[in-house]
């Protein structure tokens, strides 16, 4: 990939999420589009697939800010934000619902998942198919060389 | 937790479902979306329509989901053959979707599928 394209979050289909290769140096921020088809929620975080249709990728939205010593760096009024944010976020995360996710990939008991930064509900209900669209062209003249 | 796998369901549209389409298979996951033509509430059994063709979709474990007839609805879910060789879809997901552009979602599937066989090719020579 574009090396100017680090900080941008790559927008992939599922089945590629899967086929990447875990790096420490290249960035792995990643958006995707999907139907959300299971949701397993956890004190500390809510555990969920979205399938586009090329693939399912499980997705991470962490719910512990308020007890994280990762928090420990921000200030009380950011932790309860993200708290707040995620919480929203996580009501919003229904089966049947198509969600934006946005994160970083990783690979976790050998399978690639997204650890969210960022889920938005759809309410378009072309959404998907522009993302498709998107993937298709991106990957065309961007994220590799294609014949 | 559960860690299980579950099939993605492929987008098709209404017209590939038949005896001899390759995604014409008892359990084959699907995604499929047309217009609800008719809706039984004792049943939870819903027709949807595009064009000439239909397909009863079960939605008995589709929860938060209102069927109104004469909406378009998207589902997800497994296809079952019965003896009769009638094909019903076990819905897992199901959204109203009106406001779709038909049109393009055929398109897109189609040249979506034809970029996923590229790729597909270009890994196998890689």
């Amino acid at each position: 990939m574009d090396r100017s394209l680090q900080n941008a979050h790559a927008k992939l289909m599922s089945r590629d999420i899967h086929r990447l290769t875990p790096s420490p140096t290249e960035a792995n921020c990643f958006s995707t589009v999907g139907t959300i088809i299971s949701r397993d929620m956890t004190p500390m975080f809510l555990k969920f697939s979205v399938d586009d249709g090329t693939g399912c990728v499980t997705c991470i939205l962490w719910l512990n800010q308020l007890t994280s010593p990762y928090y420990n760096r921000f200030n009380s009024s950011t932790i309860l934000l993200h708290s707040r944010t995620a919480r929203r976020q996580a009501r919003d995360i229904r089966i049947g619902a198509v969600a934006r996710v946005r994160g970083r990939v990783g690979l976790y008991r050998e399978v690639m998942q997204i650890t969210t930064t960022n889920v938005i509900i759809e309410r378009d209900p072309n959404a998907e198919i522009l993302h498709w669209l998107e993937c298709v062209r991106l990957g065309r003249s961007c994220y590799r060389i294609q014949g | 937790m559960a860690n299980f796998k579950i099939e993605s369901g492929a987008p098709i549209t209404l017209q590939e479902l038949y005896p001899s389409s390759p995604f014409f298979m008892e359990a084959r996951s699907l995604r499929v979306t047309g217009l609800l033509k008719g809706y039984s509430v004792e049943t939870a059994i819903g027709v949807i329509e595009d064009g000439e063709k239909s397909l009863k979709i079960n939605t008995q474990h589709l929860r938060d989901v209102s069927f109104r007839v004469g909406s378009v609805y998207q589902f997800i879910g497994e296809l079952h053959i019965e003896p009769n060789n009638e094909a019903i879809l076990q819905a897992r997901t199901g959204r109203n979707v009106d406001g779709i552009d038909m049109n393009l979602y055929r398109k897109t599937v189609e040249l979506l599928r034809q970029f996923l066989e590229v790729e597909d090719n270009i890994n196998m020579v890689e």
